[in-house]
C-alpha cells in the first residue's frame, strides 16, 4: 500500500437520498467546491469528470467520460476503480457521462483514455474504500485499525464479523473526505492486469446496444443529405420535384452543408435523395486529382518545411559514403466506420437535445450550441464564456455507442447539420447518411510524399538520413522522428493547405511516418549488407524498451529463419501514445503473388490493464493497418473522391486476415495507450518481408499483391 | 398490408412492399439489432436469417420475405443462451459491436447447416461480412468453439 493525501477539493460527497439512496462520489481534475461541505454539496459547486455510485444492494456503477467505439474504456476504466474500491467485478456496472462541463472536456482521442484515467479512478476506489472503512469501523464498533475491505464488505479481521458496502451506505454519507487514503502496489492488484470480460459484451452480441443510429424517439421523421460532391463548390439550386411525389417525404429543403431529404422513414429519404436534380457551382475545383495533386506537392518549395530533427552535418558534405535515395507515396485514406456518419436531434420549446455517436461530446455540444445561434448571439456566446464561462442548460448531448471512429467521429459535422435540420423540421429527427456520402465526405487520412536519402559508411553502417515530406494535411509535429542514432540528420515536412477536407485517421502522423522510416530503414540495410533487425537493435542504444520489444519479436517471430532463408521475414518498430511495438510479417510467395501467413507482435505499453484488450486492440489495429498496406485508397479525378462504398474502397476480409499472435511484455511502468500503437508497424513489416523477398523496394500503399512486376 | 413474421410474431404493416426488410426492422418495428451500414448488400451488417438462410435485408425487398421465417439478432435467444452466443462472450469478439448481428446470424447459419466447419468453409461463409475494428481472428476462434457446444448439445438431446 502507497500512503497518499487525497486532494480533498478532488472528492466531494453529494451525499445521500440522490438515486434511491445511493451514496455518490464525485470525482474531479478541476474543481473548487469546499471539502468540507461534505453531503451538503451543491452538484453545480464542483466539476466532477467520472461518478462512481453504490447502492444498497451492493451494485456499484461507475460513470465514464469517455466515448465507447470498441477501444474498451467502457471496461477498462471500471477495473481501475473497483480494483482500488475492493469490490468483485461482477458487481460492477457502467455508465456512459452525460456532456456536462462538471465533467470537464470529454474528448477520445490520441489512445488516451487509460491515461487520464489512472490515476484519478484508481484514487476514487481508495478514498471511498477509506470512507467505508470508516463507516464500517462504526457500524461494528470496533477499531477500524483491526478492519480490511474485500469483496464489497468490511471485516474485522479478530473476530470475522463483516458488514457490506450496500449497509454502510447511510454512515458514510454523513463522514466527511478522509485526508489519508492508499493506494496498491502493483502486486497487491486483484482486477487490474486480468483478462475480466467486457462490460459491453452482452449487449454486443444480443442487439441491445444502442449506436447513434439506434435511438428512436416519439414522432421521429428519418433525414439524409447530399453534400457536393466537389470540395469546395457550392449550391446553386435544386428541383425537388420528383422527390416530393413520393409517398412518405415530408420536405425538401437545403441547409448550409447540402440538400436535405426528410421522410417518414430512412428509406423513403434515401429514395427521394436519388431523383433529386441538384445544380452546384464547382468553381475551378473540378480540375483537382491525384496527377495534379502531385504535380502541386512538387512545385512546393521543401525550404518553407518545418524541420522536425537535425543533427551532425548536412549529409550532402559527407565523404567516403554510399548514397542511397528512394521516394514513397502515401494515399489518402477514408475511415469508413461501420456505422455511418448519423446524428438525432429534437427541439422541446427551446430545449435542443442531441444524440451523437461521437469522439468529443463537448465538440458537439460547441457544435450543437453553435448552431442554435445566429451570428450576433454566437459572437455574444464567445464573449460571455471567456468572461464567466457559460453552459447552456438548454443545450443537452447524449453519447451512444459508436459504431467505429478511428478519428472520424473527432470531427462534428453531422451534428451541425442536424441540429439545423431539427431545427426547420420542429420534429425529432434523425439523420443518415448513405454510404456514399460517408466515403466521398470524410476527413480523410493525409496524402504524402516521402524523399529520402541516406548515406552509408564502408562497414555498411547509415551515418547520414535526409528525409523531406510533403503532403496535404501532414502533422509537422515529433511523429515525424525517428528513433534510429545516425549522427547526421535531417527531417523536414512541409504541409500543404489543399481544399480535401483531412483530419486525425488511427495513430494518426505515426502511420505514414513509421512507413517511410521503417522501410528506408530497410532498404539501407540491403544496401550496407547489414541484417535489419541487428541494425535496428544497433541505433537504438537509448531506446531500451523500444529495442527489447525488438528482441522479443525476434525471438516470437522466429526471425532466425530470415538469416537462414526458411521464412520471408520482416520486421517494424515504432513507439508511439507512449508504448513500444514490434511486429513481424511472415510471407509466403505464390507463383507470382504473395500471401501474409502470419503477423507476430509484440506490444509494451506499461503496466497492462486488461491483457484480454490490449490483444484484442493489437489484433484488431493489425487488421486496421493490413487494409490500408494491402487494400485500399481514396484517389481524386474532376475535384471528387472516386470511391463510393465498399466495392470500391475495399478492407480486409476473413479470408484476408493471417495468422496474428500477439504478445505482452510484463512491465510495471505507467500504463500507456493501446488504441493505435499497433497500426503504424503493419505496412512496413509486409513491405520489408516484400524487400527481403523480391530485392524491390515498395515505392506507395496500398501494395500490389502481384510481384510480376519486379517491383511492386 | 405487409405481413411478415418476425421472431415468432406477425406483424401486420402498412409499408409499401419494395422497401427493404432492413428499413421495415429498423425504422417501422424498432428492431434496432440488425444494421445499416453499406446499403448495397456487400458488407453484411444487416443479415438477417430467412427460413434459416443468411440473407442481406439492405437489398431485400420486405414482401419477398412474407410467409418466410425471419429471425433477427432479437430472436436468436432471450437470454444470450444461444451457443454462438456463449461462445462470442468466451472469445470477447466484438469490439465497436456494430457489425456483430451480422457475424452472429451468419455463423448460426453456417453451423446449422454444417456442424463442424473447416477454416475454409469459415472464410467462405463469413467473408462477406466486413468488421472495420478487425475481430476476424476471434470470430474464427468463436466459431470453432459454437460448433463444439453445438455438438455436445445435439448428442445430449
Amino acid at each position: 500500500m502507497k500512503k497518499f493525501n487525497p486532494d480533498r477539493r478532488k472528492f466531494l460527497k453529494l451525499g445521500l437520498g440522490l438515486a434511491g439512496g445511493s451514496l455518490i462520489l464525485g470525482i474531479n481534475w478541476s474543481c473548487s467546491a469546499d471539502p468540507d461541505s461534505g453531503s451538503r454539496g451543491n452538484s453545480k459547486d464542483f466539476s466532477p469528470n467520472a461518478w462512481l455510485r453504490l447502492d444498497k444492494m451492493q451494485g456499484v456503477t461507475v460513470i465514464v467520460a469517455e466515448s465507447e467505439m470498441g477501444q474498451g474504456p467502457f471496461t477498462l476504466l471500471p477495473m481501475m476503480l473497483a480494483d482500488e474500491l475492493e469490490v468483485g467485478w461482477k458487481q460492477v456496472k457502467v455508465e456512459r457521462a452525460p456532456a456536462t462541463p462538471v465533467y470537464g472536456y470529454q474528448l477520445t482521442g490520441g489512445s488516451g483514455s487509460i491515461r487520464k484515467g489512472w490515476s484519478t479512478l484508481r484514487e476514487a476506489g481508495a478514498v471511498t474504500k477509506e470512507l467505508l472503512l470508516t463507516a464500517g469501523s462504526i457500524h461494528l464498533g470496533v477499531p477500524k485499525a483491526d478492519c480490511t475491505a474485500t469483496g464489497g464488505w468490511i471485516i474485522h479481521q479478530p473476530t470475522g464479523e463483516r458488514v457490506s458496502y450496500g449497509e454502510l451506505i447511510d454512515i458514510a454519507a454523513t463522514l466527511p473526505i478522509p485526508h489519508i487514503a492508499h493506494l496498491k502496489e502493483p502486486d497487491e492488484f486483484k482486477i487490474i492486469g486480468t483478462p475480466v470480460p467486457r462490460l459491453d459484451t452482452s449487449d454486443k452480441i444480443s442487439g441491445r446496444a444502442k449506436y447513434g443510429i439506434d435511438i428512436r424517439l416519439p414522432d421521429m421523421l428519418y433525414a439524409t443529405i447530399t453534400h457536393c460532391p466537389v470540395f469546395g463548390g457550392k449550391l446553386k439550386g435544386f428541383d425537388a420535384t420528383a422527390s416530393k411525389a413520393i409517398k412518405g417525404i415530408v420536405d425538401v429543403f437545403s441547409i448550409n452543408e447540402g440538400v436535405v431529404v426528410v421522410a417518414k422513414d430512412t428509406w423513403t429519404a434515401f429514395k427521394a435523395r436519388q431523383v433529386l436534380k441538384i445544380e452546384w457551382d464547382f468553381s475551378d475545383q473540378e480540375l483537382l486529382s491525384d496527377e495534379s495533386i502531385i504535380e502541386h506537392i512538387k512545385s512546393v518549395d521543401s525550404g518553407k518545411g518545418k524541420v522536425i530533427q537535425n543533427s551532425g552535418e548536412d549529409i550532402g558534405a559527407l565523404s567516403q559514403t554510399r548514397t542511397l535515395e528512394s521516394s514513397y507515396i502515401l494515399p489518402f485514406q477514408a475511415h469508413v466506420a461501420m456505422e455511418p456518419m448519423n446524428c438525432t436531434a429534437r427541439y422541446k420549446g427551446n430545449k435542443l437535445e442531441v444524440w451523437a455517436p461521437t469522439q468529443s461530446p463537448t465538440q458537439a455540444y460547441n457544435t450543437a450550441k453553435d448552431n442554435t445561434r445566429n451570428i450576433a448571439a454566437r459572437t455574444l456566446d464567445k464573449i460571455k464564456s471567456k468572461v464567466f464561462g457559460s453552459h447552456d442548460e438548454n443545450v443537452e448531448i447524449n453519447t451512444t455507442f459508436l459504431g467505429g471512429g478511428f478519428g472520424r467521429r473527432l470531427q462534428q459535422d453531422y451534428v451541425a447539420e442536424v441540429v439545423q435540420i431539427a431545427k426547420k423540421t420542429g420534429k425529432p429527427v434523425q439523420l443518415t447518411w448513405t454510404r456514399d456520402e460517408d466515403v466521398q465526405h470524410d476527413f480523410y487520412h493525409p496524402f504524402s510524399i516521402h524523399e529520402l536519402s541516406g548515406k552509408i559508411d564502408a562497414r555498411g553502417m547509415p551515418i547520414g538520413w535526409r528525409q523531406i515530406v510533403k503532403g496535404l494535411g501532414i502533422s509537422t509535429g515529433n511523429s515525424g522522428r525517428i528513433p534510429y542514432e545516425i549522427p547526421n540528420k535531417l527531417i523536414k515536412a512541409v504541409n500543404i493547405e489543399g481544399p480535401i477536407p483531412t483530419g486525425p485517421w488511427r495513430s494518426v502522423g505515426h502511420h505514414y511516418y513509421t512507413f517511410a522510416t521503417e522501410h528506408f530503414l530497410d532498404e539501407l540495410a540491403r544496401a550496407g549488407s547489414q541484417d535489419p533487425l541487428e541494425l535496428r537493435l544497433k541505433l537504438l542504444g537509448s531506446s531500451p524498451r523500444l529495442r527489447n520489444v525488438i528482441e522479443v519479436v525476434a525471438d516470437k517471430g522466429n526471425w532466425k529463419d530470415y538469416l537462414t532463408g526458411h521464412r520471408l521475414l520482416g520486421v517494424a518498430a515504432r513507439s508511439s501514445f507512449g508504448s513500444h511495438v514490434a511486429q513481424i510479417a511472415e510471407i509466403e510467395l505464390i507463383d507470382r503473388e504473395y500471401k501474409i501467413r502470419k503477423i507476430t507482435c509484440v506490444l509494451d505499453c506499461g503496466l497492462v490493464i486488461n491483457p484480454d484488450i490490449a490483444k484484442a486492440q493489437m489484433e484488431g489495429s493489425i487488421v486496421f493497418g493490413l487494409t490500408a498496406a494491402l487494400k485500399s485508397k481514396i484517389t481524386l479525378k474532376q475535384g471528387r473522391v472516386e470511391q463510393s462504398n465498399f466495392h470500391d474502397y475495399p478492407i480486409l476480409t476473413m479470408r484476408d486476415t493471417p495468422e496474428i499472435e500477439v504478445f505482452l511484455v510484463n512491465s510495471q511502468e505507467q500504463p500507456e495507450g493501446i488504441g493505435e500503437p499497433g497500426v503504424p508497424t503493419v505496412a512496413p513489416a509486409v513491405a520489408n518481408a516484400l524487400l527481403n523477398a523480391t530485392g524491390s523496394p515498395v515505392r506507395s500503399l496500398p501494395m500490389a499483391m502481384s510481384i510480376s512486376s519486379g517491383q511492386t | 398490408m405487409l405481413r411478415l413474421t418476425i421472431n415468432g410474431d406477425t406483424h401486420e404493416l402498412d409499408v409499401d412492399g419494395d422497401t427493404p426488410l432492413l428499413w421495415v426492422l429498423r425504422d417501422h418495428l424498432s428492431l434496432t439489432g440488425t444494421k445499416f451500414s453499406c446499403g448495397i448488400g456487400v458488407c453484411g451488417s444487416c443479415t438477417v436469417l430467412i427460413d434459416g438462410k443468411p440473407s442481406r435485408s439492405c437489398v431485400l425487398a420486405a414482401n419477398q420475405a412474407a410467409g418466410k421465417k425471419i429471425v433477427t439478432i432479437e430472436g436468436i435467444s432471450t437470454t444470450d443462451s444461444h451457443p454462438v452466443q456463449v461462445a462470442w462472450e468466451e472469445h470477447q469478439v466484438p469490439q465497436c459491436g456494430y457489425c456483430q448481428s451480422g457475424q452472429i446470424l451468419s455463423a448460426i447459419a453456417l453451423l446449422n447447416s454444417n456442424p463442424a466447419p473447416t477454416d475454409e468453409d469459415i472464410n467462405n461463409a463469413l467473408s462477406g461480412i466486413l468488421c472495420r475494428c478487425g475481430t476476424y481472428p476471434r470470430v474464427r476462434s468463436a466459431i470453432m468453439s459454437a460448433a463444439a457446444y453445438m455438438l455436445e448439445e445435439g448428442s445430449e438431446s
